[in-house]
């Protein structure tokens, strides 16, 4: 609410693409990370096709050994540091100041300088493809010694290093700049326990990366320095005091990939319901243990290492199952007594809630080391995370797509397209995924090259593949859907949904200062909505 | 002091004739259900209200958005479940760790991780096999007795995983660990490194050849014999293991 008058930032002073990356409105932000973040999906996603065709059979000697290892690196690294964790900062940088009424965010040039320095961590790591050893090749989260100079020697490996260093700072600086946003920049009444359900997901995922995204800064300049000759992660001390520093930042990251898709996908039940989300204080309360209990369950990758306390961290992770409880109560409460319309956006909101339940019933297996001790490593891991990434935060992020792509553009997304493109990846997904339960729990090691011909294993493995393909054509048919809605553009209006929360209380998409007409009165998480009722209240009592 | 160890095995249930990989389908058994069990309810839910409540015109949406004392006691249920799967886990936890750290054991075996491969070593009987990038000798293990495998890593992490058996665990360079384990019925089972080492990972296996403590007993004399008429390659492969550690 400053009122010193002074010429706005606009990015209007340089044309073009210069002026956009140079742009610090939020939403200019949010867009060029998220369109970056959708690059990279598309860049991870062909590394995992190449990995898939190697896997169809049992020694396809597709790609060599040292080729496999760096597309599993990239892969992992790709998805992580440059895709799912960017894309959820993203949306964030773009909707969250919108929904809470805000006209700018705080530090805007901080924030632009952290999405620079983002992606030039990208550009450093896919950079690596071009040096003579080849890419990083030590898995994403390289343990040392496997990831020191004599072990995987190479610039390849160096330019790993520097481009997760240098992502991660640039993801801290985005999430400070939300942070501080939110804690400053909120409109007048609305107070936090007023902040729609999104805008709660990306504010305790922002917390979370400021808190452990740090870590992994100093982790990775460290072993920058451990590459460069120092002696830093020294004798066994060394090799657990690097797993349990680079899982302090390991596993709240998983959370900051899954909160704010939840975020959208909660918002497009919501919305699609016609009711507001149900249980909001008990969802925030299950939002804020969620987030403090994955600050503090990092060492359950570690059950296998006899370096932790393996009770404590069994006792930390299996807690979770009641914070996630309460989200899959909320999610049964919003449908229930709803008016639902079946959009592609509530069916990828649903297929996230079902989906992504697969993941987390798995992760409360292996959340046991007993059961542990045989899923580690394997590719039942494999299938869990990529039930949760995947099947799960991918699902939330397309949810998210279809119901924001009318406000950020102006217009529809095609629904029948939408609609093909649900089923294919509905049907990919769990085929390439589903198999990998099986053949880890029968033994199959993930990050092999090739693995035994047990019976039944190149079947599964072949079935793995074909699905993965069926992936493929999916995204393209999503591609293909904002090609055609963008160049055929069906108007949608600044309101297409009866949305609940403040942006779709301005124009679509949004001036440059977000909103030009006055905000209505935000009396709670669903302002819009209040609106709605009271008029339906007020029409009723007038007759 | 070998018959002690005998009585003491077979007669303490608790320990000894706890098997690694029953333990795991005990608590499979309970997990697995449990977790189909919600998975169906909630996709049942779920498409209940799917079916019910869709084509309403949006008047007819409910009001209602809260129901706390339900949610908290639902926390409570939750609570509850957590309880009774944390304690099953560290029931379990405590028998196979309590097998993992047992020391009285009827067979040593000394097992060098090194890339990409195994040397199994039985100081008892001056016995070396090697599997991985060097060659396919299996390790050979007899039935129902306490092994303990003492893990030494020499150069990244590695990890012992025998999926029969359930259980893995890793070889830490500069941190020697042991585990005892022990092999429940005969077979050949495949062994692998499930911790990612680098270059040819997948190439670091080995088989397993559980036999009968009598037929292990004869193969300990027969390598014996082979060992004192030919001198061997093993020494050669062993000289390369130590070597490559140093370099």
């Amino acid at each position: 609410m400053s009122t010193v008058a002074r010429p706005l930032p606009s990015s209007s002073r340089v044309p073009g693409w210069v002026g956009s990356l140079a742009s610090t409105d939020h939403k200019r932000i949010g867009l060029n990370m998220g369109l970056c973040s959708l690059f990279f999906f598309l860049v991870g996603g062909l590394m995992a096709l190449m990995m898939r065709t190697q896997l169809a059979q049992p020694a396809t000697h597709f790609v060599s050994d040292e080729t496999y290892n760096e597309l599993f690196t990239m892969h992992g690294s790709t998805m992580i540091y440059l895709f799912v964790t960017p894309m959820a900062l993203a949306l964030g940088m773009y909707l969250v100041p919108l929904q809470i009424g805000a006209a700018r965010i705080a530090w805007p040039r901080i924030a632009v300088s952290g999405f620079w320095v983002w992606l030039a961590g990208g550009v450093v790591m896919q950079s690596g493809w071009l040096t003579e050893e080849g890419a990083g090749r030590a898995g994403w989260f390289a343990y040392v010694p496997l990831s020191n100079s004599s072990n995987t020697p190479g610039v390849g490996q160096d330019l790993w290093t520097l481009g997760v260093l240098l992502a991660a700072v640039g993801m801290t600086l985005i999430a400070a700049c939300l942070l501080a946003t939110i804690a400053s920049r909120r409109a007048p009444g609305m107070s936090v326990l007023r902040m729609p359900v999104f805008a709660w997901t990306s504010f305790v995922s922002v917390l979370m990366v400021v808190g452990s995204f740090p870590v992994l800064v100093v982790t990775m300049a460290l072993l920058y320095a451990e590459r460069s000759g120092a002696h830093i992660y020294v004798g066994s001390e060394g090799v657990i005091d690097y797993q349990d520093m680079f899982w302090f930042f390991g596993h709240p990251v998983v959370y900051v990939m899954f909160f704010p898709y939840l975020g959208c996908a909660a918002e497009a039940i919501a919305v699609n319901a016609h009711k507001r989300w149900f249980g909001y204080k008990a969802f925030v309360l299950s939002m804020l243990a969620f987030s403090a209990l994955s600050m503090s369950v990092w060492s359950h990758h570690m059950f296998t290492t006899g370096g932790v306390t393996n009770q404590y961290f069994a006792f930390t992770s299996t807690m979770l199952v009641v914070p996630a409880g309460i989200e899959y109560f909320d999610m049964i409460g919003t449908l229930i007594g709803g008016a639902l319309v079946m959009r592609v956006s509530m069916l990828f909101a649903l297929g996230f809630f079902i989906q992504f339940l697969i993941g987390g019933l798995s992760g409360i297996f292996i959340a046991s080391p007993v059961l542990d001790y045989q899923a580690q490593a394997s590719y039942m891991i494999v299938a869990h995370f990529h039930y949760t990434l995947f099947a799960g935060s991918v699902f939330g992020f397309f949810a998210g797509v279809y119901h924001w792509f009318p406000k950020i553009t102006g217009a529809f997304l095609r629904e029948s397209i939408g609609r093909v493109h649900l089923v294919l990846l509905a049907i990919g997904t769990n085929m390439t995924f589903g198999p990998m339960f099986v053949l880890g729990e029968e033994g199959m090691t993930r990050r092999i090259a090739e693995y035994p011909q047990h019976p039944g294993w190149g079947t599964l493995n072949l079935i793995e593949s074909i699905g993965a393909g069926i992936i493929a054509v999916a995204v393209a048919v999503f591609l293909f859907n904002v090609w055609v809605s963008l160049r055929e553009r069906v108007p949608a209006g600044d309101d297409p949904w009866h949305g609940h929360t403040l942006e779709w209380a301005t124009s679509s998409p949004p001036p440059r200062l977000n909103f030009e007409r006055p905000l209505p009165p935000i009396t709670s998480y669903a302002p819009l909505l209040d609106l709605r009722e009271r008029a339906a209240r007020d029409a009723g009592a007038a007759s | 002091m070998t018959a002690g160890a005998l009585v003491f095995s077979h007669a303490d249930e608790t320990l000894a004739l706890v098997v690694t990989r029953t333990e795991y389908k005990r608590l499979f058994d309970i997990y697995v259900p449990i977790a189909i069990g919600v998975f169906v309810v909630i996709v049942a839910l779920v498409l209940f209200a799917v079916l019910r409540f869709r084509r309403r015109p949006a008047e007819r949406a409910a009001r209602r958005h809260e129901n706390n004392p339900l949610e908290a006691t639902y926390a409570l249920v939750l609570l509850g479940v957590v309880v009774f799967l944390l304690y099953l886990t560290f029931r379990a936890e405590h028998r196979v760790d309590a097998v993992a750290a047992e020391e009285r054991p009827q067979l040593e075996v000394n097992v060098t991780g090194a890339k990409w491969e195994w040397h199994f070593n039985y100081p008892g009987y001056g016995i070396n096999r090697y599997s991985g990038t060097v060659g396919h000798e299996a390790l050979v293990v007899p039935v129902d007795e306490a092994i303990r495998f003492r893990l030494v890593s020499l150069d990244v992490i590695h990890e012992l995983w025998v999926p029969e058996l359930r259980y893995k665990h890793d070889l830490i360079p500069g941190y020697p660990q042991a585990m005892t384990l022990t092999f429940p019925q005969r077979g050949t089972f495949s062994g692998e490194c499930a911790e990612f080492c680098g270059l040819y990972h997948s190439r670091m296996i080995f088989t397993v050849d559980a036999v009968s403590p009598s037929e292990f007993r004869a193969w300990t004399r027969s390598e014996a014999a082979m060992a004192h008429a030919s001198e061997p390659a093993p020494a050669g492969a062993d000289r390369s293991l130590a070597d490559r550690s140093r370099s």
